[in-house]
């Protein structure tokens, strides 16, 4: 067994955290037990739920099936750094509107990589979001309303882009 | 009560779940999220065998591994059988399962456990310990574990594999084929599902000191839950604190002892708190939904009115008994048409396949899926329509279903199917059915019920609710959310029973050191059986609120109307029930209000449900979509809107899955399932789903609380065979099993040509 350990550096949420992991480590791993951010749910461990879904460098990954060495460097978004329960992200908030909410166990993942889509296009097709959201898995909702819940995020962003931009 | 006279301001509304800004922000605790100071990690070691005998066990492997921290071996852990089922206690619930076993019966039993300093070290040091085996051929079927020579599983119980014969019946089987001029009959075969909640199942327990027992784990039976832990460990129950933080679905999954037993043990071995959790492969094999093999046979007259129903029904329980007997007893109690002669046959039978155990439906699945199937051969061979020969059967209010001890209460389903057919007009006037060489377009449909809590009545309640001097309550409930919303309603039945704002209600729920008993969340029972509770406790508040006043103003009349209070005589005011809360709290003659309120079963409502289903047939590929599925129900009172609509739309999904391709699937060479992770278990993706339609109709239960009657189990019963019923049509194939992948390609629901 190895026990080679590297000094990594993520910009986490924004800010630079440093840790110290292991080869076999996952980014989900760092994330759960040396960051203390558990937004990011762990219900599989292979990439096949999207519970852990985070933003590295702008993409929506599965955090389990990315080491942590791999995101050294590299700018990680999590749940915990898109609002407050003071301060909710537009999207965070239409979930809640929309009743997209049940259990809450894919939730993390769902609004981390609906944030993704919704970064690189504003504007999906209700045909692109189902795809887009087609690796993270829901048992209690039917999804219905989760794709609900992005498309009236995507108005509100646009709409505050727009008068952002006015 | 008239329909004019319900005006609610707190219930019959949508009101999003009070927790969810903690779920969208990552803030919602789950038990795999909570850490105890110097906590370990422990791992379980399984029998990779459906059935085997283990000859030795050898840990000098683990022992090595860096984090090791010990062993519990199966000497170690207390040898009573006991049944994990989180019900309460029945004769039907034989014990037969043990903590560890020597001679594991299921793909996965317990072995022993290990711990270590972290989870990866845990799992590497249970896959370093040897066990050695000798392997045993398994009956994974019925008919093999029921075949002549078998070796009885659990000999204590059964020398035959029945772990129980439930018979059920009314009239006379003679007189019902005399009467019949059709009878129809088939046998329906339908596959184990798994409830895959998207949170891994998981426990944390102290056990640190040997005497004081808590756990944090995914429960849905908390007080089930803490009563069989303290007979294992020889506790008294005021010493076993279960406590359930948010979890991540249940569908039935958590309503059992899962492995809290073994991390206990281990945390009394160790000293330390111990988080035992899950992998996707163990959760899959821990518990599924009961295999079914049912034989049915339905007459009737020439007129559409039945006359007989028969049946037996086998399910497939796995080497424990768990919840086998209940669920099969549960189906016998689901027949919504009047049939004179009735003949339920059930078995449950013993056999090494993935034990069986609670699934939201609950034996209701199994059993409507070949009834609604034949209702609809029976429409045909009488020329009737199918929604028009299950509304002339249909029980109506003050009948009683066969072998029912009370009449229906409330029954609405006549409206469902209405409000099913005006969507359905609408869908086809923008897509008229197709009918060419290439595709073949159909509706099917089908018709259901459920109960209101646990069909025997077992269900019970309590509910406390305690005012504060701001007129706030801390409500107080045993009921376990589990991401339903079940604690969301019960703040609103609070609201609306004590007139206050559903903001002024903060409410502590399942967690036995601190909450009054609550049965369990089974049964769609806690929004009937809790929900009651919540209504009395708040019928006892405003009582004691009243009393209290008349003591202050003892020289007064004191009257409340609408949740004020007039006061007259020597002093003349009108206060609200804020002024009254403040005054009660803080005056000379005043007192702490606290009111309780319990609930046992007096009924059991039934909720109904009509679903219709568009599909289509592809004729070259022998391919099958599914375009739209419409449910529509009769809830009662729909508590919160946006909940209902949710259970509903989730339900759908959950029939979707086990109608296309959810099934533990088994290797016939290696006689394991293939179904390991969620590559080789698939549950329905969101761009998998056909476009859903909900609805609720008026109706109000004289039963439930403020009028409602349950509706998380019901809403996924009628789906799959309304499913296979569009697909015949759609296909001309008659279909008697489930999945429907063995028979078609499946295609994506809504694929680029339908966008």
């Amino acid at each position: 067994m190895t026990t080679g350990l590297t000094q990594i550096t993520i910009k986490l949420n924004g800010q630079p955290r440093q840790f110290t992991v292991s080869g076999e480590e996952t980014l989900l791993h760092v994330l759960r037990e040396r960051a203390g951010l558990t937004g990011a749910k762990k219900g599989c461990d292979l990439g096949e739920c999207g519970a852990c879904t985070v933003i590295l460098d702008g993409r929506a990954v599965n955090s389990c099936c990315v080491f942590a060495v791999q995101a050294d460097g590299r700018s990680v978004e999590t749940i915990e750094g898109l609002g407050s329960p003071e301060h909710p992200h537009p999207l965070q908030q239409a979930f809640i509107d929309a009743g997209a909410i049940q259990c809450g166990f894919c939730t993390p993942g769902m609004i981390m990589a609906a944030k993704a889509l919704l970064d690189c296009n504003p504007r999906p097709s209700r045909e692109e979001v189902r795809q887009a959201m087609s690796g993270n898995l829901c048992r209690c909702t039917g999804y219905a309303k989760i794709e609900k819940a992005i498309m009236m995020a995507a108005d509100v962003i646009v709409k505050y882009a727009e008068r952002g931009e006015g | 009560m008239a329909e004019h006279d319900r005006r609610f301001e707190s219930v019959n509304v949508e009101v999003p779940r009070l927790e969810s800004i903690l779920k969208a922000t990552g803030q919602a605790k789950y038990t795999d999220d909570l850490r105890l100071p110097n906590m370990a990690y422990a791992a379980i070691v399984r029998s990779p065998y459906s059935r085997a005998r283990v000859l030795s066990i050898d840990v000098s492997e683990a022992e090595k591994v860096p984090g090791y921290l010990g062993c519990l071996m199966p000497e170690e852990a207390p040898s009573l059988y006991f049944n994990c089922s989180g019900n309460p206690p029945s004769p039907l619930l034989m014990a037969d399962e043990t903590v560890f076993t020597r001679e594991p019966k299921v793909l996965g039993d317990r072995i022993m456990c290990v711990a270590a300093e972290t989870e990866q070290a845990a799992r590497d040091a249970a896959d370093a310990v040897r066990v050695e085996y000798e392997v045993l051929t398994p009956y994974l079927d019925v008919a093999a574990a029921l075949r002549e020579g078998a070796e009885p599983l659990q000999p204590h119980i059964s020398s035959d594999n029945v772990i129980q014969y439930r018979d059920v019946s009314q009239g006379d089987r003679k007189a019902g084929e005399a009467a019949s001029d059709i009878i129809l009959e088939d046998r329906f075969v339908t596959p184990h599902m798994q409830h895959v909640t998207i949170e891994l199942t998981s426990c944390l327990c102290d056990f640190s000191d040997g005497r004081h027992l808590t756990v944090y784990s995914t429960s849905q039976t908390v007080f089930q839950e803490r009563r069989i832990m303290a007979e294992i460990l020889g506790l008294k129950e005021k010493d076993v604190r279960f406590s359930k933080p948010m979890v991540g679905g249940g569908f039935g999954a958590r309503q059992q002892i899962h492995a809290q037993h073994v991390a206990a043990l281990m945390s009394r071995k160790l000293g330390r708190p111990i988080n035992l959790s899950y992998t996707r492969e163990e959760d899959l094999y821990s518990v599924v939904r009961h295999g079914s093999d049912v034989d049915l046979r339905v007459g009737a007259a020439r007129d559409g009115m039945l006359q007989l129903f028969d049946t037996t029904f086998r399910l497939n329980g796995g080497p424990y008994t768990t919840h086998t007997p209940t669920v099969v007893a549960a189906a016998a109690r689901k027949l919504q048409y009047k049939v004179p002669n009735y003949f339920f046959h059930g078995v449950s039978v013993f056999t090494n396949h993935i034990t069986g155990g609670a699934f939201r439906g609950y034996g209701n699945s199994q059993l409507t899926f070949g009834r609604e199937i034949l209702m609809d051969r029976l429409a045909a061979e009488l020329n009737m329509d199918p929604v028009e020969l299950r509304l002339k059967n249909q029980v109506q209010v003050g009948e009683y279903f066969p072998c029912a001890s009370i009449p229906v209460s409330s029954n609405r389903i006549e409206m469902c199917a209405k409000r099913c057919r005006e969507i359905q007009a609408e869908i086809d006037a923008k897509a008229p059915l197709i009918d060419n060489d290439e595709l073949c377009q159909a509706w099917g449909i089908a018709f259901c019920c459920h109960g209101s809590g646990p069909s025997n009545k077992d269900g019970l309640s309590g509910a406390i609710v305690m005012l504060n001097d701001d007129a706030t309550i801390q409500l107080l409930v045993g009921s376990a959310d589990i991401g339903q919303g079940s604690e969301t309603m019960e703040c609103q039945i609070a609201a609306e029973c004590l007139g206050i704002p559903l903001s002024s209600i903060q409410i502590t729920a399942a967690d036995t050191l601190t909450t009054p008993y609550n049965t369990g969340t089974f049964g769609s029972s806690q929004t009937f059986i809790c929900g009651n509770a919540v209504a009395l406790a708040c019928d006892d508040l405003k009582r004691k609120v009243l009393e209290q006043l008349k003591i202050i103003y003892s020289d007064c009349r004191v009257e409340e109307k609408d949740c004020r209070y007039c006061i007259s005589g020597s002093e003349n005011l009108e206060m609200s029930f804020q002024e009254a809360a403040r005054k009660i709290m803080f005056d000379i003659k005043g007192g702490v209000m606290i009111g309780a309120g319990t609930y046992k079963a007096a009924a059991c409502p039934n909720p109904f449900s009509v679903c219709f289903v568009k599909a289509e047939y592809h004729k070259k590929l022998n391919a099958i979509r599914l375009l739209d599925v419409i449910q529509v129900v009769d809830v009662g009172t729909p508590i919160n809107r946006m909940t209902v609509e949710g259970q509903l739309e989730g339900g759908i999904a959950q029939g979707v899955g086990y109608a296309l391709y959810e099934r533990m699937e088994i290797n016939p060479r290696s006689r394991r399932t293939l179904s390991s992770d969620l590559l080789h278990y698939r549950i329905p993706q969101m761009d998998d789903m056909p476009q859903t339609y909900v609805d609720m109709v008026d109706s109000y239960d004289p039963y439930g609380p403020l009028g409602a009657k349950s509706v998380g189990e019901l809403a996924t019963v009628p789906v799959a065979p309304a499913i296979v019923n569009a697909v015949r049509y759609a296909s001309g194939q008659e279909i008697n099993s489930l999945p429907l992948c063995d028979k078609f390609i499946i295609l994506p629901s809504r694929g680029k040509e339908r966008a």
